[in-house]
């Protein structure tokens, strides 16, 4: 099955800007679900520079240097990525045989330092968005997670109850908005939520990370709508030491598996944010954001 | 002389535990002892003298009086001899070294992790990992330790900086200073010289096949005049042959650096960087950031420019590798470790956080990197509130913390005052890495603590500095003298940066302003106070104009076009003279005078300088008195006056044109006209009754400084035509706005772009318009009235023309010689 995503950002200027430096980050990686088929970057107006390298997490970048003087600039970012049902099966396999893994025994498998582990763990640590949890959200996800429980269960669980106990509010929150105050408010976006539950696992010992991509908001089958239409989504992945990484997301209650879309991922937001950049002049700016994910 | 000398600490320098004087330092001790303490105290007023004279300074962070402080240089150096430092020369080469290949490695592979050499949480949560620089070359090439020697007499390692060093200009300096005023102390002493070092720092600035355009073009990138080191930024880079830089000066494209200068944009091959590594890229790293370059790590990780130190270096200045330095001296070198270290215990193993929280009360807790606004904690300092708080961080992120031992240094003969007391002296040392070969300075900044018991030593916290003096002959003969370095600007006006050539533009703008707004302010005033005296309704309307012509020529409207300040007059007066938070306020255009006057301070002599300071020390003073009378307002005035007038004339006798001096007098011009055009149109355009017409004209002429002139040329009273004529259209008169306009047309093509074109620039045309349109206009015509009309639109119409070409000039020339975006 093959996924058209189409992805239109356009950022409107107060002032004319003559020379413009950005970062985007708009081409999926691939990985064991997903083949990037192909992928197309269209620049309004047409940029003077582009080059393209591999950030340090192993996600794809852009780097664009705008000259011509403008006073919109547009950037369509058009993929075409493919998932493979094999993988997809094999991951429903691991599945199964995760799920007799338990909090107490992960916890243990974590201190034995090969260099899988070793890789997840930076996953762990502190990220630049999100502090150390408070013992509230700790204890949040502690009534999920049990040490002699299946860990997959109880995150699964924890999952169900931030769909539960949280309130999807566009408008709430912003990039600054604080992980405690979404838990106290208990509302927020798929980025929110995702940020919220990165936090918590992260304080229960485990290394978890953000995914960036895309959601297919219409079931094919005629089944119900999903959140994330109007712009990128984001969920979460759980490293389970022995058998790798599982994705959930919170903000539609569920696992992951043929209709999000990759982009990229790293400890938050911040190591994935799909376009920054630096203007000359000053004044200010507001951007329109625009995505359509389909199925061919 | 040492009679009273009384050693405090574990190890003196100079005496052993009885007292004997070591024999290192005994030529030391009868050079000291034949020169007494009362030369010795006079010594110290010369050297504290030298040091002024040449500008030798460094600021200090949140304090008024904090900026340029005075570098403060002890007589006595500290001595090393010859065989304890061929082992420090060995430990620190090896550290450098090690450091190299570790960098290498974090940056690279990750071999030492992967393979459990070191935690990843020591590299990973550490704040100067960056992750922007995975996958690039990051050789480093300055490293400097802080070392201190221990109890054991030993020389210790207390902190290895690698991010951006400083200190080593202020080294130079030191030695520099003490060859000049202390030349009797080294009677029978031979020193190792310095100058082989730096013949080796600056072969590193050679660059390959003479750099990239022939010709290298080598940058100091510093943070600006403001960074607490700037005075060793100024000086290295003239030491060095570098050109001095700030972020504004680069730019970023074709995956190259390249420096704005008035000629354009020229290809940069080495940045020698003192901005913190975080600040150097906006766009990649910190977005807040206003002193780096967007870009600029882009063009790093294409290869087209190199920096010293690499970004990401600043992972290394790491206590948490501490405890894991013997085990990399062995992964990499199989070599043990040469120098002690601070005992150190890493929190994030399970037993060494035990030990550290049960001895948190006497060891000192450490970050292990500086991110954080506080990273060193003193346990027996502690209050029991803070000890639980600090124990509760840590369990929070252990692997972010470091216990050390409490380690007493020795201590050092020092001056203090009028005796020579022991203090505690830390050395830091600089290592130069170039390919695989190693070099050590043989000498180093030695900082000493204020007090007696003073644990920190930095210049931060007060405390003077040390020559040091390693024993032992040098290598080589220098072929010349270790000169002293002129300060070195580009020879030519094409080369100037472009941020200091608009700095200079500006610098003539403000000044400019600042002389206008203060005199209208003046006279405004002078008017108000008199006129009050007659009342008569003449009077108020001439003064109404002059207040509204202020208004208009400040921009600080509503103003005195509000109905309602019309009633309290003096408080808007007040106001716009004092008040920094309004845009167009007098104090506020001085602000900015001072900014510029920071940046262009290093072209301008001394006597320029003292006299800024003090007229801003003065005048922010008076600015926050509370409600002054007129009268001393007047005064003030006056006196800010004179020395604005002072400050120009230095100025403009002392800028030369290489350095730019065409920058300023065409900032200078600009903002004369344009003020000049404000004025014109608050008072000469509207139509006024005889008698206030007559006021609002001698008024003006006053403000323009040219009462006398028109005088002597009219021989009349004040008259409408003869002042527009005469401030707008006399082409004799060197205060004309044609005369500026005339002086603008001449001086443009001095600037490099369009020398000797064929045609005009686009920032002359304007210029070139609005000559032909003065030229062209008609005194009568000009004069005009209609019947009924109350303006004299033709003049208004003209007024208007001119200020929009002066505007368009102006913004064409800072996109050809300040932004340089289209080239």
């Amino acid at each position: 099955m093959t996924y058209t995503i189409y992805h239109s950002t356009r950022f409107f200027y107060q002032h004319e800007v003559g020379f413009s430096h950005n970062l985007i980050r708009l081409q999926p990686r691939d990985t064991i679900l997903q083949e990037v088929l192909n992928f197309d970057l269209i620049i309004e107006p047409v940029a003077a520079e582009i080059e393209s390298y591999d950030d340090f997490f192993g996600n794809h970048l852009h780097h664009l240097l705008v000259r011509e003087p403008h006073t919109v600039l547009n950037v369509v970012a058009q993929s075409r990525v493919r998932i493979d049902f094999n993988a997809l099966e094999q991951l429903e396999e691991n599945r199964v045989k995760v799920l007799s893994l338990t909090y107490a025994q992960a916890l243990e498998r974590m201190m034995f330092l090969t260099p899988d582990i070793i890789a997840a763990k930076q996953f762990s640590l502190k990220s630049p968005l999100l502090p150390i949890a408070s013992a509230e959200i700790l204890n949040y996800a502690l009534q999920s997670i049990k040490p002699e429980r299946s860990l997959y269960e109880g995150i699964r669980e924890f999952i169900e109850r931030i769909f539960n106990d949280f309130s999807f509010v566009s408008g709430f929150s912003d990039l600054n908005t604080p992980v405690e105050t979404v838990f106290s408010e208990k509302k927020g976006v798929c980025q929110d939520f995702a940020h919220f539950a990165l936090t918590a696992l992260r304080a229960s010992g485990l290394s978890a990370r953000y995914m960036s991509g895309y959601i297919e908001t219409t079931s094919h089958d005629g089944g119900e709508k999903l959140f994330g239409s109007d712009a990128s989504h984001a969920w979460i992945g759980v490293f389970f030491p022995g058998f790798g990484w599982f994705d959930f997301d919170p903000t539609n209650n569920m696992v992951p598996r043929d209709q999000h879309i990759l982009l990229g991922y790293g400890r938050d937001y911040s190591d994935i944010s799909p376009m920054q950049g630096v203007v000359s002049g000053s004044g200010s700016s507001h951007l329109g954001v625009m995505v359509d994910v389909s199925r061919e | 002389m040492f009679e009273r000398y009384s050693q405090n600490s574990s190890y003196d320098e100079m005496f052993d535990s009885d007292k004997n004087v070591r024999p290192h330092w005994e030529a030391l001790k009868n050079n000291l002892e034949k020169m007494g303490l009362e030369q010795l105290h006079a010594k110290q007023k010369e050297i504290d003298w030298r040091l002024e004279d040449n500008g030798v300074t460094y600021n200090v962070y949140n304090d008024p009086e904090g900026l340029n402080r005075p570098w403060k240089l002890d007589p006595i150096p500290l001595i090393v001899e010859e065989e304890q430092w061929n082992i420090v020369e060995e430990g620190l080469k090896q550290r450098c070294r090690l450091f190299n290949l570790l960098l290498q490695d974090i940056y690279g592979e990750q071999k030492t992790i992967q393979e459990g050499i070191i935690p990843m949480e020591i590299i990973y949560s550490h704040g100067g990992f960056m992750r922007e620089m995975h996958g690039m070359q990051t050789p480093l090439v300055i490293y400097a330790a802080d070392m201190a020697r221990g109890p054991d007499g030993k020389i210790w390692i207390i902190n290895d900086r690698t991010q951006a060093p400083s200190g080593l200009g202020y080294a130079i300096e030191n030695r520099l200073t003490m060859n000049g005023a202390m030349q009797d102390l080294f009677e029978g002493i031979s020193v190792k010289r310095l100058y082989d070092f730096f013949e080796t720092f600056k072969s590193l600035f050679q660059g390959e096949n003479g750099g990239r355009n022939g010709e290298p073009l080598n940058v100091l990138l510093s943070p600006g005049p403001h960074n607490e080191t700037y005075f060793e930024h100024a000086y290295l880079s003239s030491f060095l042959g570098l050109t001095l830089v700030q972020g504004q000066d680069l730019l970023a494209k074709n995956g190259a650096l390249w420096l704005k200068s008035l000629k354009g944009l020229r290809r940069v091959d080495t940045v020698l960087r003192r901005v913190d590594e975080s600040y150097c890229d906006p766009l990649e790293l910190r977005p807040d950031s206003q002193l780096g370059v967007a870009g600029l790590v882009q063009s790093i990780r294409a290869g087209g420019v190199t920096m010293i130190n690499p970004l990401g270096s600043g992972v290394l200045e790491n206590l948490g590798l501490n405890p894991f330095m013997p085990h990399l001296a062995r992964y990499f070198l199989d070599e043990e470790l040469i120098l002690p270290q601070i005992a150190t215990w890493w929190c994030g193993q399970a037993k060494e956080q035990e030990f550290v929280l049960e001895n948190l009360e006497r060891l000192i807790i450490k970050t292990i990197d500086r991110i954080g606004e506080k990273h060193t904690y003193v346990g027996k300092h502690l209050s029991k509130k803070e000890l639980k708080a600090l124990r509760d961080d840590i369990l929070d992120q252990p692997h972010r913390y470091v216990g050390q031992e409490e380690v007493e240094f020795a201590t050092s003969p020092t001056m203090v005052q009028n005796s020579i007391e022991a203090r505690r002296a830390v050395i830091r040392a600089y290592t130069i890495a170039q390919n695989d070969t190693y070099t050590l300075m043989p000498g180093a900044l030695v900082r000493v603590g204020m007090n007696n018991d003073s644990l920190m030593v930095s210049n931060q916290f007060g405390g003077s500095s040390k020559d040091l003096w390693v024993l032992g002959e040098s290598q080589s003969i220098p072929p010349i003298p270790f000169f002293k370095p002129k300060a070195n600007f580009e020879n030519s006006l094409e080369n100037i940066p472009s941020l200091r050539a608009e700095n200079l533009f500006w610098l003539g703008r403000y000044l400019m302003r600042s002389i206008i707004t203060a005199r209208m302010i003046r006279t405004t005033l002078k008017y108000m106070t008199n006129a009050s005296r007659y009342d008569q309704s003449s009077n108020r309307q001439a003064g109404e104009m002059l207040m509204n012509a202020l208004t208009h020529v400040t921009m600080t409207y509503p103003g005195f076009l509000d109905d309602e300040t019309r009633l309290a007059l003096f408080d808007e007066i007040a106001s716009v003279s004092f008040n920094m938070a309004r845009v167009g306020s007098l104090a506020q255009i001085i602000a900015m005078l001072s900014n510029t006057n920071t940046y262009a301070k290093n072209l301008l002599p001394l006597e320029a300088s003292r006299i800024f300071e003090r007229m801003n020390r003065e005048w922010s003073q008076f600015c926050y008195e509370a409600k002054p009378s007129p009268r001393s307002m007047i005064h003030n005035l006056d006196k800010l006056l004179m020395q604005l007038m002072a400050y120009k004339e230095l100025i403009q006798e002392s800028l030369f044109a290489d350095q730019g001096s065409v920058l300023y007098e065409i900032g200078a011009r600009f903002e004369r006209s344009q003020l000049l055009i404000s004025k014109a149109r608050a008072l000469l355009t509207p139509v006024q009754d005889t008698v206030s017409e007559y006021e609002v004209l001698e008024t003006l002429l006053s403000t323009c400084e040219s009462l006398n002139a028109y005088r002597a040329r009219y021989r009349s009273s004040f008259e409408m035509g003869n002042v527009i004529e005469f401030l707008l259209l006399d082409i004799n008169f060197p205060k004309s706005l044609i005369s500026e306009i005339e002086g603008l047309m001449n001086i443009l093509p001095q600037l490099p772009k369009f020398k000797n074109a064929t045609y005009l620039s686009r920032y002359e045309e304007p210029i070139f318009e609005a000559f032909s349109m003065m030229r062209l206009s008609k005194l009568d015509t000009l004069c005009a009235l209609s019947g009924d009309e109350y303006i004299r639109s033709e003049l208004d119409s003209l007024l208007l023309a001119l200020s929009e070409r002066l505007l368009l000039a102006s913004g064409e020339i800072s996109k050809t010689y300040f932004a340089h975006y289209d080239e």
